[in-house]
């Protein structure tokens, strides 16, 4: 179930209702109903998938909080990681058609991530099966994500939360907020990689823009989507981990990808990163750097190294094919220059006296701008040569000669006037947002005179100018194959 | 987030009160949205919309069907000619489970001596309605069980059926057509007053040669569905103490559609139901298929002036229905005849005549230069459509 359909809204609104109807002690037990109901819905395989997942997860936090083995964690995380690989990644190789179920890699990763937390000593392992399994199989997140850790959402699903109006009236804007982004915008935004990926003879400033486009796309899509189920649980008081901070405000890649996607790059952080580095092996390596490059360069070749690691796997997280290698590979080798001729640049800043504000913020806004779009080229295209061959599409000499056919034969005018109106209310947003200024919780603050009118307003332009309905896959959230 | 508790339960009541005002609003405004994106159609979504708008049981003969009923039936002739007060309740392609629902829901306002039942429906194969015809034949229904009910029969999977009964989901990108009538309530019904009485004029000519006819007594078994709903129709009438009267319209393109005709006859017959079928070749009654349709199945305005003369004749004579002309609880006909006659003054039905008893009399200058008067105006001589054997049940 799609959370852009009215089914889902609907079973959304019963669950919700159902919820505080229910009394206290027992309100978590509805959340597991409906999420039973929400997995069964997307298939038996899906089911009985995450349920042997959930019991993999119950069965060995328990057995690890009774003894800490390192060849019982690594067992189970075999077991555990090693079922999503197979089943992710061996259809790419044999060519084999197996059943996916729904958001296997993020129920595999949270679950991953509970067993070392339980094994860490980090969390504390359920006694019950079914806090376990819900932990997992939480509908929203299984709607959309995000991988969270047992810490930061365990606790709240399992209490019993009270009718919050604060929480209520700001999950509720969030909600709508994240419709307006993805069906307003993200949606009517396709047809632009739609005529990109039909190739041709496309002009330059064609394909720049419509990379450009791409990106944004997939910022509102994959946030939309979010904010969607973010606000729906934070309508019934649970607060799920943040996993979009405006990363295109980013000064950095790294910071971008502190930003983009956060709650992967955490669980890849924690979980791999750190432990790779501060490893015996990673400690080593980082002395014998010191030795060949220096102590500043040396001390960061085992982080380097690990950053390229984690980022081909972020990139292979991503989906099984070549794009995702170069995705991945690129970011890694981005990552890890940067890491390394971090002394360098800081040398070089201190020579030349550049300023660490002033234009020196939209230029590296504007560099970091342009070394995320290049990968771009690789996210959306069948295969690194089409990515290869947008690339050089885009810097043949720019010919602006039939324009106007060019942008309406994408999409009508009125269409882009709405989906332009969409983007520059998106950036007023965020560029308060940016300036810690609170929006929404701004809006929630004020007389229900001006609320009211704004969220109604919002309502009616989602439901009027939304791309769903009749022709509309609405199951295509870009995100949603992973 | 506050602590649990820590929300007063007044402060949470005035919450859930403002909750169901907004709520309340936020629906109101979206039924609205609705009805503004709704296209407003004559031809299905009006004729519905504005039978609501029809005094209180001011229909004495209700036609329901399809496009060739709606372009048949000229209500203002049968004012005029007959003082019959009737309405075309009609939409493109109406299948018979479409046709059950809006009886049903007219019966609510309505209560017509005669219903004129189109016979078209049982030539669809169709097992569901397409998409725009779905819209088209609903979205004008008002009552919401009729409503569900009638979209529930067009789709074949019930989920598909969500987005149709809120209405949005299939019409909301119709926000690039909008115009400042889209905003009025009550609609204009395509630009028609409210004393429109559903009838749909084509103001244009497509020459026929001649119409493919076949008369036998051979029959072809009708789509499941669309006898499942004639059936219901059949006996919602019978339940109701309403006479129902078959039509098959004159139709250029009959071939096709005359077995199918044949089954439906037999299967009112068992509710002691019957009909006319204005494509016997042997009823003439003066019209020519050179110059009275507007396309290869529609009557234009002169056919419909003529065909409506005649089928006025045949309400007269089989039913007892009451002159209503002069009342002025119907003062609504004579102004909606006044509106027409004004509109086609070269139409108006008293200016035209009545015409000759043949089928083809050949416009001037558009003769084929091997024309043999005889061979174009055959008698239909009855070995031409020779009795066939009844085609097995299960055919």
């Amino acid at each position: 179930m799609s959370i852009l359909t009215v089914e889902f809204l609907a079973f959304a609104a019963c669950t919700l209702l159902l919820y505080y109807l229910m009394p206290l002690k027992v309100r978590w037990l509805v959340l597991v109903c409906a999420s039973a109901v929400f997995v069964c819905l997307s298939g038996w395989y899906s089911a009985a998938h995450l349920t042997a997942v959930a019991l993999v997860m119950w069965g060995g936090g328990l057995l690890l909080q009774k003894k800490k083995s390192r060849l019982l964690l690594a067992f189970l995380l075999v077991l555990d990681l090693g079922a999503m690989v197979f089943l992710k990644y061996y259809p790419a190789f044999s060519g084999a058609d197996l059943i996916l179920p729904l958001r296997l890699s993020y129920f595999t990763f949270q679950s991953a991530g509970y067993l070392i937390d339980v094994y860490r000593g980090k969390a504390e392992a359920r006694k019950n099966p079914l806090e376990a399994w819900l932990f997992i199989g939480y509908f929203p997140q299984l709607a959309q994500g995000p991988i969270s850790t047992w810490k930061e959402l365990g606790p709240q699903l399992r209490t019993g939360h009270r009718l919050d109006p604060d929480s209520f009236v700001s999950g509720f804007q969030q909600l709508l907020w994240g419709y307006f982004k993805k069906l307003v915008i993200a949606d009517r935004l396709a047809s632009v990689t739609t005529a990109l990926l039909k190739g041709g003879d496309l002009p330059g400033w064609f394909v720049l823009g419509g990379v450009i486009l791409y990106a944004i796309r997939l910022y509102l899509d994959f946030s939309g989507g979010m904010d969607v189920v973010r606000g729906f649980s934070r309508m019934a008081g649970i607060e799920l981990p943040e996993n979009f901070r405006r990363p295109f405000f980013s000064q950095s890649v790294a910071e971008y990808w502190r930003r983009w996607h956060i709650t992967l790059g955490a669980w890849f952080r924690s979980y791999l990163l750190y432990p790779l580095t501060t490893s015996k092996a990673g400690i080593g390596l980082g002395k014998a750097a010191s030795k060949a490059f220096g102590k500043k360069t040396g001390r960061m070749v085992p982080s380097a190294l690990a950053t390229m690691l984690v980022f081909l796997l972020i990139g292979i997280w991503h989906t099984a094919n070549w794009n995702a290698v170069v995705f991945g590979t690129y970011f890694g080798i981005v990552m890890a220059a940067s890491m390394l001729l971090d002394p360098v640049w800081k040398s070089m800043r201190n020579t030349l006296n550049l300023p660490k504000d002033g234009w020196m913020k939209p230029f590296r806004l504007v560099r970091t701008w342009i070394l995320t779009l290049i990968a771009q080229y690789f996210a959306f295209t069948a295969g690194p040569g089409q990515g290869l061959s947008l690339m050089a599409q885009t810097v043949q000499p720019w010919s602006f000669a039939g324009f106007a056919e060019q942008m309406t034969g994408v999409m009508e005018l009125t269409e882009w006037i709405i989906a332009a109106a969409g983007c520059v209310i998106v950036l007023v947003v965020d560029i308060l947002c940016e300036k810690k200024i609170d929006v929404c919780g701004g809006l929630a603050k004020t007389h229900f005179w001006i609320r009211w009118p704004v969220l109604l307003a919002l309502i009616l332009v989602i439901v009027v100018f939304g791309v769903y309905g009749s022709g509309y896959d609405g199951a295509a959230f870009l995100y949603t194959q992973f | 987030m506050k602590e649990n508790g820590a929300v007063s339960g007044k402060k949470r009541a005035g919450f859930l009160v403002r909750l169901v005002c907004f709520a309340v609003i936020a629906v109101l405004l979206l039924v609205y949205a609705n009805f503004v994106l709704t296209p407003k159609h004559d031809y299905g979504i009006c004729s519905m919309m504005n039978l609501y708008r029809q005094p209180d049981d001011s229909v004495d003969v209700l036609t329901v069907g399809s496009s060739l009923a709606y372009a048949g039936v000229n209500t203002n002739v049968l004012w005029e000619e007959f003082g019959i007060a009737s309405y075309n309740l009609c939409s493109a392609e109406q299948p018979f489970w479409v046709s059950y629902y809006t009886i049903k829901e007219a019966l609510k306002t309505q209560h017509p001596k005669i219903i004129l039942l189109d016979a078209k429906a049982a030539t669809y194969t169709r097992d569901y309605s397409k998409r725009g015809r779905t819209i088209l034949s609903t979205f004008g229904i008002r009552g919401i069980g009729n409503r569900i009910g009638a979209i529930m029969a067009c789709v074949e999977k019930p989920q598909d059926a969500v987005s149709y009964i809120l209405g949005l989901p299939e019409v909301h990108s119709n926000y690039k057509k909008l115009t400042a009538e889209d905003f009025t309530f009550p609609p204009d019904n395509g630009g028609r007053g409210e004393t429109w009485k559903g009838y749909i004029e084509s103001d244009v000519t497509e020459h026929h040669d001649r119409p493919s006819v076949v008369w036998n007594t051979v029959k072809r078994n009708i789509n499941d569905r669309e006898e499942e709903y004639a059936r219901k129709i059949f006996e919602m009438a019978r339940d109701e103490g309403i006479t129902i009267m078959l039509v098959g319209f004159p139709n250029p393109d009959y071939a096709n559609d005359h077995m199918y005709y044949n089954s439906l006859w037999a299967i009112a017959a068992e509710y002691g139901i019957t009909g006319i079928n204005y494509n016997d070749p042997k009823m003439r009654f003066g019209l020519r298929f050179s110059t009275d349709f507007a396309d290869w199945q529609h009557l234009n305005v002169k056919g419909s002036i003529t065909f409506t003369r005649k089928l006025g004749e045949d309400l007269k004579e089989l039913f007892d229905l009451p002159d209503r002309r002069g009342d002025d609880y119907y003062a609504s006909y004579d102004i909606c005849a006044g509106i027409w006659a004004e509109k086609y003054a070269d139409f108006a039905s008293a200016s035209v005549e009545k015409q000759p008893l043949d089928w083809f009399p050949p416009p001037p200058g558009k003769l084929p230069e091997d024309f043999i008067p005889e061979e174009f105006y055959p008698e239909p001589p009855e070995e031409m459509w020779p009795e066939l054997p009844e085609e097995p049940a299960d055919a």
